[in-house]
C-alpha cells in the first residue's frame, strides 16, 4: 500500500470521526503533539541497553496508551466512533504513580533544579517531558472550547494522563542518569 | 485486497477451512469459510490471513448472523496472496486473526453515501445484508460485467448507480453512468452535506475526499484504501 496518498496535499486531514478539518486545527496540534510524544519515546526505548527489558516494557505500554489518546483527540463530541475507543482512566494514571514512586525509591531528594541531560537516554527522557507538557496544554485548550460534557469529561481524564506522564518522565530521566552511573547536573544561579 | 499498515501479535487467531470458491468473473472470486463458533465482527470490518511472512486483509461480506465467513477477492497474477487463494484445494487449513478495522456503518441524521471501486465493494455487501437500507451506492468498475452484486444492491440501496470507466460499445445500465465516480460526483451528484463511506482504491480515495472538501464541505468520509 502506498504511503502517500495526497488527501491532505491542500491543507486538510480527516479526523477518525470523518471531518475533514485544517491541519491548523486545535485537535490536529493536540494529537500531533502526542504523536511527537511517541516518537520521542521511540528514541528513548532505542537508547535503552537491552538488559533493561521492564523498563523497555513499561514505556512501550505507554506508547500504546498513547495510540489511545490521539485517537480520542481526533474524534469530535458526540460521534458514534468514541464507542469504539477505549477510554483513558484513572487505572492509566494509577499505573504512571506506581511507576513514578517505584524509580523515586532508589533517587536523592530533589531541591535544586536540574539540567536536562546526562545520559543519552535520560536526554531523551527530558525532551519527551517537554512534549509531553506541550500535548497537555494543547489538551487543555481543546477542552476549554469543548461543548459536550462527555467529550470535556474524557478530555479531562487525558489532561491528568498528560499531567501524570510528565512527571513520571521527569522522574524516568533522573532514574535513567542514575543506572548509567551518571550523577544529575543542577542548575547553578 | 489490503496490505495491513502493521504487524498484529497473534491475540485472536483463528483457525479455518476453505469450503467453497465461485469465480464471479475471469479476475474475481468469491471464497466460503468455516467461521470459528468464537469469532464475532462488525459488518465491514476485515480479516487478517497469516500465512508463512504474508499477511493480508479482506473485508468480510456476510453477516455476523451468518454460519460461514465470505469474501471477495480480485485475482492479482503475481501477487503473493491471492493466487494461494485461488488454487487452493477445498479443506484448505488457513490461519486468520479479526476482526480488524473501524470501516462500519455509523447511522445519522444526514444521507449515506457509499463509494466504491472494484472489489472495494465488499464492506458494503455485509453491511447491506446486515439490513442497512436506503443509502446511495456508487459503484466504480470497469465493465458491466463487474457489477456482480448488483441484483442485491438494487433492493437496498435507495440509488444505485454503476459507474463504467471503460467506454465500449456496450449499453450501460439506464442509471449507470460511463465515466468515474469522481466525474460522477462531481458532475451529476447534488451539493449538500453527506456521511461519504469510500472503500477501494487509494487514488479513488484521495479524489474524492479532495472533491468533498470543495463540493460537500461540512461532510463527513470515512474511509477503507484497497491496493
Amino acid at each position: 500500500m502506498k504511503i502517500y496518498t495526497g488527501s491532505g496535499d491542500r491543507g486538510k486531514t480527516s479526523l477518525f470521526s470523518g471531518e475533514r478539518v485544517s491541519k491548523s486545527d486545535l485537535r490536529v496540534e493536540a494529537y500531533g503533539d502526542v504523536d511527537e510524544l511517541n516518537s520521542v519515546l521511540g528514541g528513548l526505548v532505542a537508547s535503552l541497553p537491552p538488559e533493561e527489558l521492564k523498563l523497555t516494557e513499561e514505556i512501550q505500554r505507554i506508547q500504546s496508551d498513547l495510540f489511545r489518546v490521539g485517537a480520542w483527540l481526533a474524534v469530535t463530541p458526540g460521534s458514534s466512533v468514541a464507542s469504539d475507543l477505549e477510554e483513558i482512566s484513572e487505572k492509566h494514571s494509577k499505573l504512571l504513580e506506581a511507576a513514578i514512586d517505584r524509580m523515586d525509591k532508589g533517587l536523592s531528594n530533589l531541591k535544586d533544579f536540574l539540567l536536562p541531560g546526562g545520559h543519552i537516554s535520560a536526554a531523551w527522557a527530558h525532551v519527551a517531558r517537554a512534549v509531553c507538557r506541550r500535548a497537555e496544554r494543547h489538551v487543555v485548550r481543546l477542552s476549554a472550547t469543548s461543548a459536550k460534557d462527555s467529550e470535556s469529561e474524557q478530555l479531562r481524564a487525558v489532561v491528568v494522563y498528560l499531567n501524570r506522564l510528565s512527571d513520571y518522565l521527569f522522574v524516568l530521566a533522573r532514574h535513567c542518569n542514575r543506572i548509567h552511573n551518571i550523577s544529575d547536573r543542577v542548575w547553578e544561579k | 485486497m489490503k496490505l495491513s499498515k502493521t504487524v498484529t501479535p497473534d491475540a485472536n487467531s483463528y483457525a479455518t477451512e476453505l469450503l467453497d470458491r465461485c469465480w464471479l468473473t475471469e479476475i474475481t472470486f468469491e471464497i466460503r469459510l468455516k467461521r470459528p463458533p468464537s469469532f464475532t465482527f462488525e459488518p465491514g470490518q476485515r480479516i487478517r490471513f497469516q500465512h508463512h511472512s504474508i499477511e493480508r486483509d479482506y473485508s468480510v461480506i456476510t453477516t455476523p448472523d451468518d454460519t460461514t465467513l465470505a469474501l471477495c477477492i480480485y485475482h492479482v497474477e503475481e501477487g503473493p496472496f491471492s493466487p494461494i487463494l485461488a488454487a487452493a484445494a477445498i479443506g484448505t487449513s488457513f490461519t486468520f486473526t479479526g476482526p480488524h478495522g473501524y470501516f462500519t456503518y455509523r447511522p445519522s441524521e444526514r444521507s449515506a453515501v457509499f463509494v466504491a471501486t472494484g472489489t472495494g465493494i465488499a464492506p458494503f455487501l455485509s453491511i447491506g445484508r446486515s439490513g442497512v437500507t436506503g443509502f446511495t451506492l456508487l459503484h466504480g468498475v470497469k465493465t458491466s460485467s463487474d457489477l456482480y452484486y448488483q441484483p442485491f444492491f438494487r433492493s437496498c440501496a435507495a440509488v444505485y448507480v454503476p459507474c463504467l470507466s471503460e467506454r465500449r460499445t456496450e449499453t450501460p445500465p439506464t442509471d449507470g453512468f460511463h465515466g468515474r465516480v469522481t466525474r460522477y460526483l462531481e458532475e451529476q451528484f447534488p451539493p449538500g452535506i453527506y456521511d461519504f463511506y469510500l472503500s477501494g482504491q487509494q487514488e479513488m480515495i484521495r479524489d474524492v475526499t479532495l472533491l468533498v472538501d470543495e463540493k460537500f464541505p461540512g461532510s463527513l468520509v470515512y474511509t477503507e484504501s484497497f491496493y
